[in-house]
């Protein structure tokens, strides 16, 4: 009997947390990493942060080669997987050689897209550490940086080029930044963060092109032209599901897997950005683009390759750091939820509970990162905390929470 | 031989669950849970926030800034590879508060 054999393709966050996982559990048999990119493992929160900012790389790698090579794991970086084989779940490279598999994780997440006509010389988006590479050069002192996208991407990207001395507009398509996600209130106040630090937030501008005249780029948009040396555009992200469609797997919307981060075929995992998930809390589908909702079904994709019974069923939580503020959302609001603030939208820190019922559905916080640790317990416990205590900054949530539970 | 360092009242600890206090230079984040004191490195190991205005949630400390939670006993963060600094604590009968800055040794 030879040893088992796991191949994960993707090289980011989602092979690196399954990797140590597998290793952490004892599981002894190969190890294959297949990266398409020339760098090791790296996380990508910073790349619109701190790394962006200043090129700072600490910590910025997820699988060091001394821990690979100590924990006997082969890293294949700038090869591309093009196909699980259905007959024996051996995966294809594009190289020509295949690697045997008993089980393979797909962690090949998202790519930035695309706006047709905005594109070429002084273009950027930003998804890749060689892209925010590129990106950091640009942001010169006094540059002239059009953020196509008022979402959290573009907020960090806007917070990090003010903080390298360059002058900002913000376009959002929509009547606030943040409106989808967090709703108009919140998104409001949200956008004072922007404008507060001298940043130039233009909503209802939609972007209809890019002409170059000379050196400096005109952005035509809705509500007339802008002059830039830079344009940045964050307007989401599209799942990698290539691979995952010729390999025969369910793909819709993403890759479609059960509560285990199982694919249609057995022997076949997938998490993070690129998959499709049956979330149990939920009851529903949902494909997220979250630094922690890749970790986490990382570990529960790793779980389930050895033969555990797991699943993925915690609230989906985010961060985002922009203009010295640190903001977080907890959870899934629907759109009919209540809304309960604790604190006022004007002040420095605040809160949002999102409630069915009386039953906590998600949280958005600015600065207040304890408030968020509450709502998950109350997401997940489905306990009720009454709105007057979840508005009254004078009680404390903790001991609210532990007297309930 | 080693040296305590008196940082703060029983009593308010007890008030405030978690405060922070600074030893030579080095910041300590104080916690009062489930009738212990427990002292860690005041900084968050993940991305510098502070551990003091986190939240204590089922005798797990809660970094506010990326949600890590920290075991207050061994400094070790749930889910992570990391572990964070934890200090000795000593509580006098006077209800006096000390922390020394040798670190605990932890086995990982």
């Amino acid at each position: 009997m030879t040893a088992a054999s796991f191949v994960l393709v993707g090289g980011g966050q989602v092979a690196a947390v399954a990797t140590r996982t597998l290793r952490r559990r004892g599981y002894d048999g190969r190890i294959v990493v297949v990266g398409e990119e020339h760098h090791r493992p790296y996380q990508r929160p910073p790349l619109s942060k701190e790394y962006l900012a200043a090129g700072d790389d600490s910590g910025l790698e997820l699988l060091p080669e001394e821990w690979t090579e100590a924990n006997d794991v082969e890293v294949r970086l700038g090869v591309r997987a093009l196909k699980v084989s259905a007959a024996d779940g051996a995966v294809l490279l594009d190289d020509g050689s295949s690697l045997a598999a008993d089980a393979v994780l797909l962690g090949t997440g998202a790519r930035a897209r695309r706006l047709p006509g905005i594109e070429g010389a002084g273009v950027f988006h930003l998804r890749s550490r060689d892209e925010a590479d590129e990106l950091r050069d640009a942001l010169e002192p006094g540059a002239r940086v059009v953020m196509v996208g008022g979402g959290f991407i573009g907020g960090e990207v806007a917070s990090t080029a003010v903080g390298r001395g360059a002058h900002v507009t913000v376009l959002e398509a929509g009547p606030v930044p943040l409106a989808m996600a967090i709703g108009p209130r919140l998104g409001a106040a949200c956008a004072r963060l922007q404008q507060d630090a001298g940043v130039d937030v233009r909503v209802h501008t939609a972007v209809q092109g890019v002409n170059r005249d000379g050196g400096r780029l005109v952005v035509a948009t809705s509500g007339g032209d802008v002059e830039a040396d830079v344009v940045v555009v964050g307007v989401g992200a599209v799942p990698n599901v290539e691979l995952a469609v010729d390999s025969g797997l369910d793909v819709d919307g993403g890759v479609l897997v059960d509560e285990r981060c199982r694919t249609s075929q057995d022997r076949v995992f997938a998490a993070g950005d690129v998959a499709h998930h049956l979330h149990p809390g939920l009851g529903r589908r949902v494909r997220v683009e979250h630094f922690d909702n890749a970790s986490r079904q990382a570990a529960v994709a790793a779980r389930s390759m050895l033969g555990e019974d797991t699943v993925y069923d915690e609230p989906h939580w985010f961060w985002s750091d922009q203009f010295g503020h640190n903001l977080q959302h907890i959870g899934h609001a629907h759109s009919d939820d209540r809304m309960v603030v604790r604190g006022d939208l004007a002040d420095p820190t605040w809160t949002a509970f999102f409630l069915a019922g009386d039953r906590v559905t998600a949280a958005f916080a600015v600065d207040a990162g304890e408030d968020i640790a509450v709502a998950r317990e109350l997401i997940s416990s489905g306990l009720a905390v009454p709105d007057e205590v979840l508005a009254d900054r004078e009680t404390d949530l903790f001991e609210a929470l532990e007297e309930l539970a | 031989m080693t040296d305590w360092h008196a940082v703060a009242r029983l009593r308010d600890l007890e008030a405030r669950k978690r405060t922070a206090v600074t030893v030579d230079d080095t910041t300590i984040a104080l916690f009062w849970i489930k009738g212990k004191v427990y002292a860690l490195a005041d900084t968050c190991i993940h991305e510098q926030r502070q551990l003091s205005k986190g939240a204590i949630l089922f005798g797990k400390v809660i970094c506010p800034g990326h949600q890590w939670k920290f075991d207050p006993e061994t400094g070790e963060a749930e889910g992570q590879d990391r572990c964070t600094t934890t200090y000795p604590v000593q509580v006098d009968e006077d209800g006096t508060v000390s922390v020394s800055l040798e670190r605990n040794e932890v086995a990982r």
